[in-house]
């Protein structure tokens, strides 16, 4: 689905379109309450989607189905940073603050965590 | 008082909830697109046939919500399909539309931004359907 949701995204949003071409990275989601996962593989204008977590990623996403969903839902503000005060964001940022959403590798990987936000976001 | 499930009665409690609900409301606002929901056939469970469910949702309201065809349902804008006790699992809150849905149990066709834009109109649509009382087919 993840997959689905970045290829329709890229189609609607030449910005998006541009941050997926540019952007080389191995993402990992997991999703904590259905203990399933998946690789995305940004290739610099292809993705490659794996089940499960492959090795070798620079950040990987744990958290609950409804967390990834808000994940896609946070707007993207000013210089393209994910926004985090409004209703969506303060849900998103409380799961960071209580553990139930965990972001592995996020240090030396906060541009790529916020180019892959913009590339999920709906918004 | 028990409907049996996917009959026009269980449709129309099933509207008069999304219509009570202020939370689908406001989630729900701008929504302009036909839902459908497919029911496959499941005859071991006494559900020989499958149905379609017809929702007109327009702006936080439920216009209609018909029974139907499977192949009415599969013409709206957004179409959900799973077989009969997958559908009852979602109803009896035993399954989460959003894990089913990112675990493939159900399976969506439509315009997937979209879709994600109204998670918590979606989330609230499904607890309309757990609050309809249900007189299931293969419980007889």
């Amino acid at each position: 689905m993840l997959g689905g949701l970045i290829d329709a995204n890229i189609a609607n949003n030449p910005a998006q379109r541009k941050d997926f071409d540019e952007l080389k990275a191995r993402v990992g989601v997991w999703v904590t309450d259905i203990d399933e996962g998946v690789t995305l593989e940004f290739q610099g204008g292809s993705l490659l989607v794996s089940t499960g977590l492959k090795p070798k990623r620079d950040i990987t996403i744990r958290t609950d189905a409804e967390t990834v969903m808000n994940l896609s839902n946070l707007r993207i503000g000013m210089f393209g940073m994910p926004v985090y005060y409004d209703e969506v964001g303060r849900g998103v940022a409380a799961k960071l603050l209580q553990g139930k959403l965990r972001i592995e590798g996020l240090l030396g990987n906060i541009a790529t965590l916020n180019t892959v936000t913009r590339i999920f976001s709906v918004r | 008082m028990a409907v049996k499930a996917f009959s026009d009665e269980w449709a129309k409690q099933f509207e008069d909830e999304v219509n009570r609900s202020s939370v689908y409301k406001a989630a729900a606002k701008g929504w302009k697109w036909t839902v459908g929901l497919v029911v496959e056939a499941e005859p071991d469970k006494n559900f020989p046939e499958a149905r379609g469910v017809v929702m007109d949702l327009f702006d936080g309201t439920a216009r209609s919500i018909k029974v139907g065809s499977a192949a009415g349902a599969q013409a709206c804008n957004f179409v959900i399909s799973a077989p009969y006790s997958r559908w009852k699992q979602v109803a009896t809150k035993e399954l989460d539309a959003t894990k089913g849905i990112l675990q493939g149990k159900l399976k969506l066709k439509g315009d997937l931004p979209t879709i994600v834009r109204y998670t918590k109109a979606s989330q609230e649509m499904t607890e309309c359907t757990t609050r309809v009382p249900v007189e299931w087919p293969d419980e007889n």
